[in-house]
């Protein structure tokens, strides 16, 4: 049986029929084409297909569609700000080099963003601890978290920016 | 990896997942976040028709704290909202401490306390601290509640206690008392993130010096988490020396039944019961003095 | 010194944005219109006999538009050993037997995947089971199952090296020990699942999207199993998720989805699971290491005897390569003046082992390390001061092998020491702590040409336009180390442009030049710089001829391509932009388009490489002395990799060795039954995650190889060798227990601290 479900994605509202058996990764990558968000492993311990669901990080393959009902979801292409090329947690992890095959980028990066959400000054074991449901096998990690400190300084710095500017 | 088929159904009360339970039966299965119950369909493992989610009972969700009654962690409950509790940090910190030890973020964000107590791995994080504490099940079936002490719940390795048209609402864990300290210590051999190749919690209530009561669980080494009672024995009414500690910890390894599998052999397991049991007692101990 | 604009600093990679972005296409992002979905059926034995397979009821299942099995494809065997056609002994789906649970049997495509899937269980296969062998000692017995009838006693290939007189250098010894170390299988764990797609055109060819590191050598087989023209194949390599060896050969499902996209008409696509991966999927050669090494009293070293069974699987995959990369190996780093190496490659009824970052390195040399850390302490030398006393230096020859045209070891050694402060941590640590030392050398790409290509090794072409950009096409493959970018930065250095100013068209064999034999064995900075270097030069001739004419320049006048501009050097006003000049050039031509192709072939290097890196690792441990647990606290590490193209990047490489190599000291390894891979998800295999990274701190010792581009050489492979010997020798300082078996686990620790306390207790 078919269940209609409308999800909110990256700001975009959808309408769709979905089969119960249908992950949130299947429904991102194969009906809404929006096939930034990896597949690494399907049995959530790789974290590539991590995405933000009303704001708390997931892995979407152990996700089902059917449930998405009324969420919002976010996903890498939704993370850059309107207008804007990057997300400072994506141009950190760019500058940094923290990005080599790039399979686990995505996911990290929302790993990331749902750190630095909830905790903005992380230390380095908050920031490990943060990651480590998100796999690389290229990096050896130690440049995607100096790139999340990084980004977490930039983003602190825009912050008081802005309220500076109110 | 693709899921095999099935249908879903999201009752919106307790009342009416009981009631679809009774008509399904051993052919429906209930979700709570399914970070486990997923992969077992993924694998083959399970092959239910239908999928009985619990995301629009809004009551599940639930955490809260009386002081007569203890603590009640509702069946949709994640496992990051237990972690971060401030009650639960503060009045049962090896319950908090469990639950943010269990898998990844995303999985804590996605799978529940009681999801991993139904799950009835040998292995899951969170029952050993549960038990300690002297937790008990609270269990809706269509024709009312009934209560079931957590550590009675388990037959074995996936299976539990639970009668057709049973559904558990949440679990209750009574204040702790007293003078108490509960610790929760694990290991796995591989990684700093990992599933736990032996897990052990201690509870030690100690009033003018000595042992009023003791409860040691011991997980991953036996079908079902065990409490290990003989070792309990050795410690019920007395001084916690540290050698008592010890002769308990090495008796409690006496007491495991473990297996060996591609995450530990048997002789590391028992060793490891030693070791962790020493070490939840000797943390419990010092809680329970700090208290 | 040089001095370079590009080369040598920190640039982000460009592709870093689409891949931060989403935007990065891989091949399982890939969708065509009317594409089906395949699926491989695999076998459930680990040796058998096919008998018959029906498939009539996954035929009739609605939905699925072709099945096929080993009775429908040419009788053509592949495998990457092309010189020697006997190494080749894979079809791409099983014709008489099953050689390992996962053997490819059948293959269905379907309208979706979950049809395919489904199919795939109403295939009946009868099989006839044969007896199997697991482990190398029991597939040598007489007797043993054969596995292959080409391999009557499973030996598939052998390999013998000597030099010297190895006899009698171990009659001139003082102290001789013999030991033997065994390694385990580890898988590639790439994150991103092998994936391809396939499309035929109107006219039979055939266009393949495939997450490969060598789509020249796709190609090449991909025609002779289909019986096609090479160049009726084309093969498109998108952006790749990682291969570290594991996606370098011709792969069943590669040509099960261009065989049936042409029996079909329809583009198909197959993307294997993480189950299928590790459960099937190629992986480091396990291996049995016997080493007998003779020292004099002050530590020289006089001879080796190296003697190497390599568990192959049940193919030859790339263990041919392996066979003969191990006792090239052994005998580096340290100067043996006599050298004896037999290795055999055995056939097993398991996974068929292959390619993996270090090839043939981290078995070989976790023996030669561990050796060296115990010989050191036989001897009452320092283990550092050891090996500098017999570090191969510039200029030394391998016998019949190679001459080392450049060498930082003794340095990388002095600088590993100095950043650990080495002597002091060796004499005062916490108790259940310890460090120890790990070394390497690995090679800049291979000489031996055993694909058999009729191409150059590295080809590049530079097109460059009046506007003032290049456009650089290459084969060479990036799969994530970063080859697009190093390229860019040498062209981008020899023709003095910014990287903004080149594009970058890499991996496509129908538009890039051939050929490039593809990323392995630390190949492509060497080799494919070197082609890029070429055709700049090429290039900057007819550029320094446009300008020297138009400034009617003294013949002897240097000319330079800097900043944009080309001009005489010394004179800069004696010049013009590098458009302008490029618009020169074409206007001589009359029109014609500014191009260059060039090319790299090592010759005249001996038989392994054209150049060697080296370097030394301090591992820092901690062990729980109850729970056998370590925890690698830190590693510093010293290397030499020539002039670094870019230091970012080179250091990314090292980080990721570290990680690498952590899991294969201590996390990672195959839990096998029967044949069959137990540990199936990422659950259950364990990579390290970002808690359980140590601190990582490194030096570049400066080196110039005469022979890589802008004097550059390997580097981030040979670097996962060193840390599991170097954690073993650290966990022996902390414990007392010395590791011969990888990996190290908390059980093997507890069971040698047991040890050590009985033998302190007999000794007292």
């Amino acid at each position: 049986m078919m269940h209609k479900i409308s999800i909110k994605v990256n700001g975009d509202l959808y309408v769709l029929s979905v089969e119960p058996w249908k992950t949130l990764n299947q429904v991102l990558r194969e009906d809404l084409n929006l096939t930034g968000t990896k597949l690494g492993c399907g049995t959530g311990d790789c974290g590539a297909c991590t995405v933000l669901v009303d704001g708390r990080s997931v892995t979407s393959c152990l996700t089902l569609a059917v449930e998405m009902d009324g969420k919002e979801i976010l996903t890498v292409e939704g993370l850059a700000p309107a207008g804007e090329e990057l997300h400072p947690i994506q141009r950190a992890f760019v500058e940094k080099g923290a990005i080599q095959c790039g399979y686990c980028t995505p996911g990290m990066e929302l790993s990331a963003l749902y750190l630095l959400k909830n905790n903005p000054s992380p230390s380095e074991a908050e920031i490990r601890e943060a990651l480590s449901g998100n796999l690389c096998r290229c990096t050896g990690y130690n440049k995607i978290v100096e790139a999340v400190q990084w980004a977490a300084k930039e983003l602190k710095a825009e912050k008081s920016k802005s309220t500076r500017s109110k | 990896m693709g899921l095999p088929k099935f249908n879903y159904v999201a009752p919106e009360t307790v009342q009416e997942a009981c009631q679809i339970l009774e008509k399904l039966g051993g052919q429906a299965k209930v979700m709570a976040g399914g970070t486990d119950l997923l992969i077992k369909m993924k694998h083959g493992a399970l092959r239910p028709k239908t999928i009985v989610g619990l995301r629009k009972i809004k009551e599940l969700r639930k955490i809260s704290f009386r002081k007569n009654q203890g603590l009640f962690i509702g069946a949709m409950a994640l496992l990051e909202e237990v972690a971060s509790h401030p009650k639960v940090k503060k009045l049962y910190p090896a319950v908090a401490y469990a639950a943010s030890q269990t898998a990844t973020v995303q999985i804590r964000n996605m799978g529940t306390v009681v999801g991993n107590i139904c799950n009835a791995a040998p292995s899951a994080d969170n029952i050993p601290s549960l038990m300690a504490f002297g937790a008990e099940l609270i269990i809706a079936s269509p024709n009312g509640e009934r209560r079931i002490l957590l550590e009675n719940f388990f037959k074995g390795p996936g299976e539990v206690n639970l009668n057709r048209g049973e559904l558990v609402k949440g679990v209750l864990v009574p204040p702790p008392p007293e003078g108490s300290g509960v610790s929760y210590q694990f290991i796995s051999q591989r990684s700093k993130v990992d599933i736990a190749a032996v897990c052990v919690a201690a509870m030690v209530v100690i009033d003018k010096g000595r042992t009023r009561d003791v409860k040691i669980v011991l997980g991953a080494v036996a079908p079902t988490p065990i409490r290990a009672l003989e070792a309990e024995g050795l410690l019920r009414g007395k001084k916690l020396a540290d050698r008592s500690i010890q002769k308990a910890a090495e008796q409690a390894s006496q007491e495991a039944r473990p297996i060996t599998d591609m995450r530990a052999t048997s002789e590391y397991r028992r060793l490891m019961v030693a070791v962790l049991t020493k070490r939840a007692l000797l943390e419990a101990r010092q809680m329970a003095l700090a208290s | 010194m040089r001095e370079f604009s590009v080369v040598g600093k920190d640039i982000p990679r460009p592709d870093a944005w689409l891949k931060a972005t989403g935007k990065a296409v891989y091949t399982d992002d890939i969708k065509l219109p009317g594409m089906l979905y395949g699926k491989l059926l695999r076998s459930p034995l680990p040796h058998a006999r096919i008998v018959n397979i029906d498939v009539s009821k996954a035929q009739a299942l609605p939905g699925v538009k072709c099945v096929i099995t080993g009775q429908d494809i040419p009788k053509v065997k592949y495998g990457n050993w092309r010189l020697f056609p006997a190494t080749q002994d894979e079809y791409a789906l099983a014709i008489d037997k099953v050689r390992f649970v996962g053997d490819e049997v059948a293959a269905v495509a379907a309208i979706d995947p979950d049809i395919a899937a489904e199919a795939l269980q109403l295939i009946e296969v009868e099989y006839e089971e044969l007896p199997p062998v697991f482990d190398i000692e029991s597939a040598l017995k007489e007797g043993a199952p054969v596995i292959h009838e080409e391999s009557p006693n499973n030996v598939s290939v052998t390999r013998k090296i000597e030099y010297g007189d190895v006899e009698e250098g171990f009659s001139k010894a003082d102290y001789v020990r013999e030991d033997t170390f065994t390694v385990h299988a580890v898988s590639h764990a790439y994150l991103e699942p092998c994936s391809t797609v396939a499309q035929c055109d109107l006219d039979g060819r055939i266009t393949l999207w495939t997450s490969t590191q060598t789509p020249y050598i796709i190609q090449c087989l991909l025609a002779s199993t289909l019986e096609m023209r090479e160049n009726d194949v084309r093969v498109i390599k998108p952006y790749v998720g990682g291969g570290f060896g594991g996606k370098m050969e011709l792969r069943p499902w590669e040509f099960c989805a261009a065989f049936m996209a042409k029996l079909t008409g329809r583009p198909v696509k197959f993307t294997l699971t993480r189950e299928e991966e590790l459960a099937t999927g190629r992986r480091r050669h396990p291996m049995v290491i016997y080493s007998k090494v003779g020292f004099k009293k002050d530590g020289t070293l006089v001879a080796k005897d190296l003697k190497i069974s390599l568990d192959g699987g049940g193919y030859n995959s790339m263990g041919p390569t392996a066979t003969f990369l191990c006792g090239n190996f052994g005998a580096m780093l340290y100067r043996y003046p006599n050298y004896r190496f037999f290795g055999q490659h055995v056939y097993t009824n398991k996974p068929p082992a292959g390619a993996m970052r270090g090839f043939g390195a981290p078995q070989s040399l976790f023996a030669t390390e561990t050796q060296m850390n115990m010989a050191a302490e036989e001897l009452g030398i320092d283990p550092i001061e050891l090996r500098i006393k017999n570090a191969m230096v510039e200029g030394d020859v391998i016998p019949d092998v190679a001459t080392i045209s450049s060498c930082g070891f003794i340095d990388s050694l002095k600088e590993a020491a100095r950043m650990s402060n080495w002597k002091k941590k060796r004499k005062s640590l916490a108790p259940g702590e310890g460090i120890g030392v790990g070394c390497y050398s690995f090679i800049s790409g291979g000489v031996f040409n055993w694909f058999n290509t009729q191409y150059p090794f590295s080809a590049a072409e530079v097109r460059v336009f009046s506007d003032g950009t290049a456009h650089l096409l290459t084969m060479a493959s990036d799969i994530g180390q970063g080859s697009d970018t190093a390229l860019k930065q040498i062209l981008a250095e020899e023709l003095g442009l910014e990287m903004k100013d080149i594009r970058v068209t890499s991996a496509d064999t129908a538009v890039t030049p051939q050929a490039d034999l593809g990323t392995w064995g630390s190949r492509v900075t060497l080799m494919a710089g070197n082609a890029v270097i070429d055709a700049a030069k090429k290039i900057k001739e007819k550029l320094f001829g446009a300008v020297s004419a138009r400034f009617n320049l003294n013949v002897i006048y240097d000319m330079e391509c800097k900043g944009g501009r080309v001009y005489a050097k010394g004179r800069p006003d004696r010049g013009m932009s590098f458009g302008e000049a490029v618009a020169m050039v074409q206007k001589a031509q009359r029109g014609e388009p500014l191009v260059a192709r060039g090319y790299y072939t090592p010759r005249g290097k001996g038989l392994v490489t054209p150049a060697f890196s080296f370097g030394a690792q301090v591992a820092h441990v901690a062990v729980d002395q109850e729970t056998g647990k370590v925890e690698v606290k830190k590693i510093w590490t010293a290397h030499d990799c020539g002039t670094v193209i870019n230091p970012m990047a080179a250091e990314g490489q090292l980080e990721g060795s570290i990680h690498m190599a952590l899991g294969y000291a201590l996390s990672e390894q195959f839990v096998m039954d029967k044949g069959k891979t137990l540990n199936t998800t990422f659950l259950d295999y364990k990579i390290p995650a970002a808690m359980d990274m140590p601190q990582s701190k490194s030096a570049i010792v400066d080196t110039y190889e005469p022979e890589g581009p802008m004097g550059a050489k390997e580097v981030g492979e040979g670097l996962v060798s060193p840390t599991a010997p170097a954690i073993a020798e650290a966990v022996y300082h902390a414990t007392g227990y010395r590791c011969k078996d990888l990996p190290i686990t908390p059980e093997k620790i507890l069971k040698g601290l047991r040890d050590t306390k009985k033998r302190k207790r007999k000794r007292s």
